[in-house]
Parts: C-alpha cells; sequence; structure tokens
C-alpha cells in the first residue's frame, strides 16, 4: 500500500471524476466535514489555477471558490459553435485538455455518434439545463428499480431549491411548440411528478430572465446589465450568460457554475483536473473485496500517482466507470458495463412559411436561436418525451439531417407518412433545408428505452491507449425500442403539422450516446445505496447507477439526486452519518389522498 | 492534392455542393469553396491517438484515418460499380479530386457507395464472418457525414468572423442576449401526488 508513487494529499473519500453528478456527491460529503478529492480527466475552466487550461497545465489542483473566475469564463467560452463543441479539436470534447492532442478513443463497431465532454461540470458543459424528474411510473411500475421514487423525492426538492430549478419562459419557438400540442388536444401538465401525458415548459436549472427581455418591451442595452438568463441560446456551446456576471451567477446551473462553486465553499473538497484514473486499488477485507485508492495519470506530464481513502467512488460515466472497472479486474457476474440505456433519440424538424407564424406567434419567423435552447416538452409516460431542441447551424445540419440509421432521404419513399422526408439529406436538399433555419423548429425524441444485457461497454483489448484497453460501445435498439421511438416521432410530426408547418423532416437518428444511464446499475451491480454488490467501500455515483433510463425523462436531475443520496449511505456507513437530514416537503407526496 | 484529400473533396462536395443555378452568390457556394476537404482531411488524422502499437511504432502519434476514410470510399464505389447499382454516369473527376472511383461517382451514386459501406454491402456483411469489429467502417461513415455537415455549417470549417455556414442560414452567430421572453405558461410546479392507481408500485 505505499509506493513511491503515493500522492500527498490524505482525502477520507477519493472521487473518479468531476462532471455532472459527482459535485453533488462532493458537496454533500463536505458538508459532513468528510474530505474529497475529485480526480477529473479533463480541463478545469473558468479557474485561476489553471489560466489557459488547453495549452498549459497551470497548477495542481483547486480547493478554493477563490479560484473560480468570471473573467475566464468569459475568455474561454466564446459560444462559437466549432470553437466551443467541435468533437474533434474544440474546448468541449472527450479528450485531454491539451488541445495539441487527439481526443480519447473509443472504439463504436456501429452506425453512431457519441457525444461525451471531459472536464469539470462533464457533460453538463453542453447539456440544455433541463431538469425534469423521472417519470414516477418508470421507477415505481418499471422492474429495475430497488428503491421507490418516494425515496428521491425530497433530494429533487432540494436540488430545485438550490439550482435553483424554474419552469422555463415560454419564447416564440416554445409557444409554437405549445400551439401545436394544444391543437394536437394534450393539456398543460402543472405537476412535478409526472404519470400522464401532457405538454409544459420545461423544469430548467437556468434562473429565470429578466422582466426587462420581455418580447414586447423596449429593452435596448447589452445585455451586461440584467440577471438571470439572457435567452442567448448557447447552452450547448457552455452558456456563459450573462457575460461579465460573477462565475456563480452565470444563469445556466451546469455542475461547474452550480454544484462546484457549492462543494468548494465547504472546505473539505480538492478538485484535480488533469487527472485520468487508471485503477482502482484494492485489497481484501474482511467480507469481500475492499478499495482502498485510486492509481491515476496527470494527462500533461504522464505521471502516475496513487492516493489511498477510506472510501472510493466512480464517477467517470456510463463508459469511462465500467471501463476503469474492467481494467482494474474487479468482479463481474455479468451486468458489469451492461444495460446501457441511451434514449435511442430521434429528430423531427418543421418549416413553417412566414404568414402562418405571423398567426400563431405574431412574427415572421421561428428564430431558433433565440430563447432556451429547450424550454418546452411534452410528456408521453410509457413511450418517452419529446422535446424542443434548437441549436446553431452546424449542429442542426449533422444532427438534424446528417446521421441517420434509415439512410438517406433521396432513396425513402414517405408515401402515407406524416413526414416529407426521412433520412440523411445532402447536396442541394441539404442546401435548401439549412438556407430556411430560421424557419424551422427542431425537435427531440426520447424514448424510454429498456436496460438489456445485450447493450453497453465491454474493453476492445486490442486497442490499448496509456490508459488501458479502450472502451468497446454496442447498443441496439429492442423492436419494442423502435416502436416507442416510432410513436414518439410521429406524435412529433402530428405536433408540428397542427401549429402549421408545410415541411417535415424525420431523422430516423443514429444511436447518439449522449443521455446515457444504467450501465452500473443500481439492483444489479450496486446495492440500493449506490455501494457495489462485490466490493465493500466502492460506491457510483453517476447515471451509470441509474437502474434505467428514467423513462426518457432527461437524466441528470435523476443523476444528482441519486448522488446526494449515495454521499449519505456513504457518511453513514463509513463516516460518522450525516448531521443534517435533507427533509422531504412535508406536501403529501403519496397515494393515500 | 494527394489522393486522401482528393478522394475527401469529392465526399463534401456531394455533401454541400456549389450551386451556381440558384442565382444566390450567398447560397451558391459549396464546402469546397471554404476549402471543407482540408478541414474534413485533419479532422479524420486527428480523430484519435494511435494506440499503443505497430501504429504508434511506424511514427504515427494520431490514427491516420484520413487516407483510410478515402481508400474505403474508392472501395464502396468498386462495389456499387460492379453491382451496377450507378444510377448516373461515371463522370471525368473534378480537377479537385483524385483519380479513383468514387471521384468519378455522380453525387447521390457516392452516398449510395456510402451506404454500401455502412449498411448493405460487402464490408458489413464481413461482421458476420470475422469476429472483428468491422463495424467500426459504418461509424466512420457516419463520422464523415456528421463532421462534414457540421463543419460546413459553423466556425469549425471556416473559422472567419462570419462563416460562410452561418451565412446560409443567416445565422447572426453568438449574442449575448434577446429580449423574447414572454411570460410563462406555468409559473411555478406544483407538488403534486401521485400513485393513486400504483398502489403498490413494486412490479418485481
Amino acid at each position: 500500500m505505499t509506493g513511491s508513487g503515493a500522492d500527498m494529499s490524505d482525502p477520507d473519500v477519493v472521487v473518479v471524476g468531476a462532471g455532472g453528478d459527482a459535485p453533488a456527491l462532493a458537496w454533500r460529503l463536505g458538508q459532513q466535514g468528510i474530505d474529497v478529492l475529485l480526480l477529473e480527466a479533463g480541463p478545469f475552466h473558468g479557474n485561476e489555477q489553471f489560466p489557459a487550461p488547453h495549452s498549459e497545465r497551470g497548477n495542481t489542483a483547486s480547493a478554493s471558490t477563490d479560484d473560480l473566475s468570471g473573467d475566464l469564463l468569459d475568455q474561454q467560452f466564446t459560444a462559437r459553435e466549432g470553437d466551443m463543441g467541435s468533437p474533434v479539436d474544440g474546448k468541449l470534447r472527450w479528450g485531454p485538455a491539451d488541445a495539441e492532442r487527439a481526443p480519447w478513443a473509443r472504439t463504436v463497431p456501429q452506425t453512431g455518434v457519441i457525444s461525451q465532454v471531459a472536464g469539470v461540470g462533464g457533460t453538463t458543459l453542453h447539456y440544455y439545463g433541463n431538469h425534469p424528474r423521472a417519470f414516477v411510473p418508470s421507477i415505481n411500475e418499471q422492474p429495475h428499480w430497488p428503491i421507490d421514487y418516494a425515496d428521491l423525492v425530497p433530494y429533487y426538492q432540494h436540488l430545485e431549491s438550490v439550482h435553483p430549478v424554474k419552469p422555463a419562459p415560454t419564447t416564440p419557438k416554445a409557444e409554437l411548440f405549445f400551439e401545436g400540442a394544444r391543437r394536437s388536444g394534450y393539456d398543460l401538465t402543472t405537476g412535478l411528478n409526472v404519470e400522464d401525458e401532457g405538454y409544459r415548459p420545461f423544469p430548467n436549472a437556468i434562473h429565470q430572465p429578466d422582466e426587462a427581455l420581455r418580447r414586447d418591451g423596449d429593452y435596448d442595452g447589452d445585455f451586461r446589465d440584467v440577471s438571470g438568463d439572457t435567452l442567448a441560446c448557447h447552452e450547448h456551446q457552455g452558456g456563459p450568460h450573462p457575460r461579465g456576471a460573477d462565475f456563480e451567477e452565470r444563469a445556466k446551473r451546469g455542475s461547474l457554475t452550480s454544484l462546484v462553486p457549492k462543494a468548494l465553499a465547504t472546505g473539505h473538497v480538492e478538485i484535480r483536473p488533469n487527472a485520468f484514473a487508471t485503477e482502482v486499488l484494492t485489497r481484501a477485507g474482511p467480507g469481500p473485496l475492499e478499495a482502498c485508492g485510486v492509481e491515476y495519470r496527470d494527462t500533461w506530464t504522464g505521471r502516475t500517482r496513487r492516493v489511498f481513502a477510506d472510501a472510493v467512488v466512480l464517477a467517470a460515466g456510463c463508459i469511462e466507470t465500467p471501463r476503469l472497472w474492467l481494467n482494474s479486474g474487479l468482479p463481474d457476474d455479468g451486468w458489469v458495463g451492461k444495460g446501457l440505456t441511451t434514449h435511442h433519440f430521434d429528430f423531427v424538424s418543421g418549416t413553417f412559411d412566414s404568414d402562418t407564424l405571423e398567426d400563431v406567434i405574431g412574427q415572421r419567423k421561428v428564430e431558433p436561436h433565440q430563447g432556451q435552447a429547450a424550454g418546452s416538452r411534452l410528456d408521453v409516460p410509457g413511450k418517452g418525451g419529446i422535446a424542443v431542441n434548437t441549436f446553431a447551424p452546424g449542429i442542426t445540419a449533422s444532427v438534424m439531417f446528417s446521421e441517420s440509421i434509415d439512410g438517406f432521404a433521396f432513396e425513402n419513399d414517405t408515401t402515407g407518412e406524416p413526414w416529407d422526408t426521412h433520412g440523411r439529406v445532402t447536396g442541394t436538399k441539404l442546401k435548401e433545408e439549412m438556407s430556411d433555419y430560421r424557419r424551422m423548429l427542431t425537435l427531440i425524441c426520447h424514448t424510454d428505452d429498456r436496460p438489456r444485457q445485450d447493450n453497453g461497454v465491454t474493453l476492445d483489448s486490442a486497442t490499448e491507449d496509456e490508459h488501458g484497453p479502450v472502451a468497446r460501445i454496442d447498443w441496439s435498439p429492442h423492436p419494442e425500442d423502435d416502436e416507442r421511438r416510432d410513436d414518439l416521432a410521429r406524435r412529433a410530426s402530428k405536433l408540428l403539422d397542427e401549429a402549421g408547418a408545410n415541411h417535415i423532416h424525420r431523422a430516423g437518428a443514429a444511436p447518439i450516446l449522449l443521455h446515457l444511464q444504467s450501465s452500473m446499475a443500481m439492483g444489479k451491480v450496486l446495492d440500493s445505496g449506490g455501494e457495489a454488490l462485490s466490493v465493500d467501500r466502492l460506491f457510483v455515483a453517476d447515471h451509470s447507477a441509474l437502474a434505467n433510463g428514467v423513462g426518457g425523462a432527461n437524466p441528470t436531475h435523476t443523476g444528482q439526486a441519486l448522488a446526494l443520496r449515495t454521499a449519505e449511505h456513504l457518511a453513514d456507513r463509513y463516516f460518522d452519518g450525516v448531521s443534517d437530514p435533507i427533509p422531504a416537503n412535508p406536501t403529501p407526496a403519496s397515494a393515500d389522498d | 492534392m494527394s489522393y486522401a484529400r482528393g478522394t475527401i473533396a469529392a465526399l463534401v462536395d456531394a455533401v454541400v455542393p456549389e450551386t451556381p443555378a440558384v442565382g444566390d452568390d450567398v447560397q451558391a457556394a459549396g464546402a469546397l469553396d471554404i476549402d471543407l476537404d482540408e478541414t474534413v482531411e485533419t479532422a479524420f488524422n486527428e480523430l484519435q491517438e494511435a494506440p499503443e502499437g505497430p501504429i504508434r511504432s511506424l511514427g504515427y502519434e494520431t490514427m491516420p484515418f484520413a487516407p483510410l476514410l478515402a481508400l474505403l470510399l474508392d472501395v464502396g464505389a468498386l462495389e456499387l460499380i460492379l453491382k451496377r447499382e450507378r444510377e448516373a454516369p461515371l463522370q471525368s473527376p473534378d480537377e479537385r479530386f483524385a483519380g479513383g472511383p468514387f471521384s468519378r461517382l455522380a453525387r447521390e451514386d457516392r452516398m449510395r457507395a456510402i451506404r454500401l459501406l455502412e449498411a448493405d454491402g460487402v464490408v458489413p456483411g464481413l461482421d458476420e464472418t470475422y469476429d472483428a469489429p468491422i463495424g467500426i467502417v459504418a461509424y466512420l461513415m457516419q463520422g464523415a457525414l456528421f463532421i462534414t455537415a457540421m463543419a460546413a455549417y459553423s466556425d469549425w470549417g471556416d473559422d472567419s468572423e462570419r462563416p460562410q455556414g452561418w451565412e446560409q442560414a443567416d445565422y447572426p452567430g453568438p449574442a449575448d442576449g434577446y429580449a423574447v421572453h414572454m411570460g410563462y405558461e406555468v409559473d411555478e410546479f406544483e407538488e403534486n401526488d401521485y400513485g393513486a392507481d400504483a398502489e403498490e408500485g413494486d412490479a418485481e
């Protein structure tokens, strides 16, 4: 257990990853006085210890909110699409902080796209701030979860008050969606606990906009004199607005700006970016194996170090958590890395003529680049969800028109279908679609795909990088998942048609590995407290711990809620417990009304 | 012009062609007008670090995927030609293209060649014959189209202040905000009851 590479620091808990969920766990542990070290493979943006994170290593770690800098965030997050989001050389990519280097390898032997981000905040760096709770039946009626929906509610409530999570404002594109939903016969949903079909504004972890920004008002400022969301629609590019605000006052409540400052403020949390974990260290315990530390490699210097702790938490995401587990030689009863769900996305777009838009929303263009990127949705428990999902043109062209498992639009006959074109669009047709960008509304379908043991992560022993054999990802939909997705695509098309679209396109999307869940599922690999069934003192606190895809609702809220809950179980089992239990809101939330 | 670059030029030209007939200067320009062949070639050669092993020992720090992409496109084109599934005659390659079969196909036929590589042709058929991840070919084809489209319509492919693709989409570029707030469809969500007809909540 000793060695020349032993780390100087002496945390109580070491966490692999500082992405969307781990900061919630670290914050909760830090509140109990438990010292936590987070090892993050990617960069730390907006931090004075790392002033140029993509060109030089900077310092080693950050442990204070004094390091967080809104000015640096403004410099680094330019809101330009390629600069921020190119999966090859953008600042928000799955790869080392060093921009001179290529992304890290994965093996994907099928048509598909991976969209993950390395860095403090993880994939919440480019998420849209969407925080719906799980659909109630996905937890209480599907057979996957060992805990009840009610067990999550106090943690949902806690996050809703701290981020906070609020109804998204109506904007022109949201009103167009709402009108299509009303004309399709759906009712408005106003409850947080969703069991029935209905449309609603997204519960978003984005500060609501300043009232000065009313469409019918006369705002004429530079958007630095307002607080809250400026409706700039740059969530995917990091969402740094409002410009000039303090780090913690940025409107989009990604983990970087919302939970990380809270974790650091406890005085018990240290985050070390540029640290790629390569092995979970174990020793024989009183029962099964016992985790005692982590070996990691500095992505700039190549130096390997070891850090020891009383407990280890894996929060490297649905792909890297099982990869690290398997590369560490930990036990596998057949479900490690398996049961991966992806929400089997599809995309449907509608293009509108200006007179129709004038009638429905009082302006002659949709303006997809204005307002929250995803501010309105339709819930269809049992099938999934449909949401407005808008992007700048580069992502629109790639996601909406260039990735599909259904071939090319020019070869697909759509007679009798509710969409006019289906599949990839190229050539002059692509140029026509893109020239209509500002009159286009794009929707995403999130399918309630179910966990299956065939889907997931294994090691590609033939492809090894400096961190060991890389992850191989295989995912294909079950015919029932395809049926649910088809149902959602038809509903989306009807909604666009009812809103008045004159041209509808369905992508028939290829698997997009963006929403990822359940590859280290509670009930399969983990017990109901988030601890590994086969290794003591080893916990998982990322979306891989979810027992399924939470019905097709965006998973971040549930991932963070579960991470808070897992932190409390960890504190109970190996430390002095929790001094300030998170209370459930006394409002009744049960059947016996 | 290298073989890889010239074959990729035929790819990006098929995805976002020059269309002089539309008579609109902004919309007429195509991917080759912003040298997207170079962007995609570079992207493919920087897609992934070379794994430990023979490729690294040959001196490559990253996987040389661009020549592989070009070769695969020609394999797909050859299969399309041999199977007589072309729908348009072969043509003399544009001067910016390489001389292989992919560069000689009409634009939609180039997409048909890609379809053979990822789903319908001889290469995906090998997946069932050999215990190897042949499907990586399909992943690379998807990547080629995704990267081409994203780069063509963003600053990735044209890092000028106002990229060609943004101009074609009439996208004004990053903004500090928009005054488009129209109030709230729901003022506050409520902590509603649930579970009325699912009392047990345990399907196990």
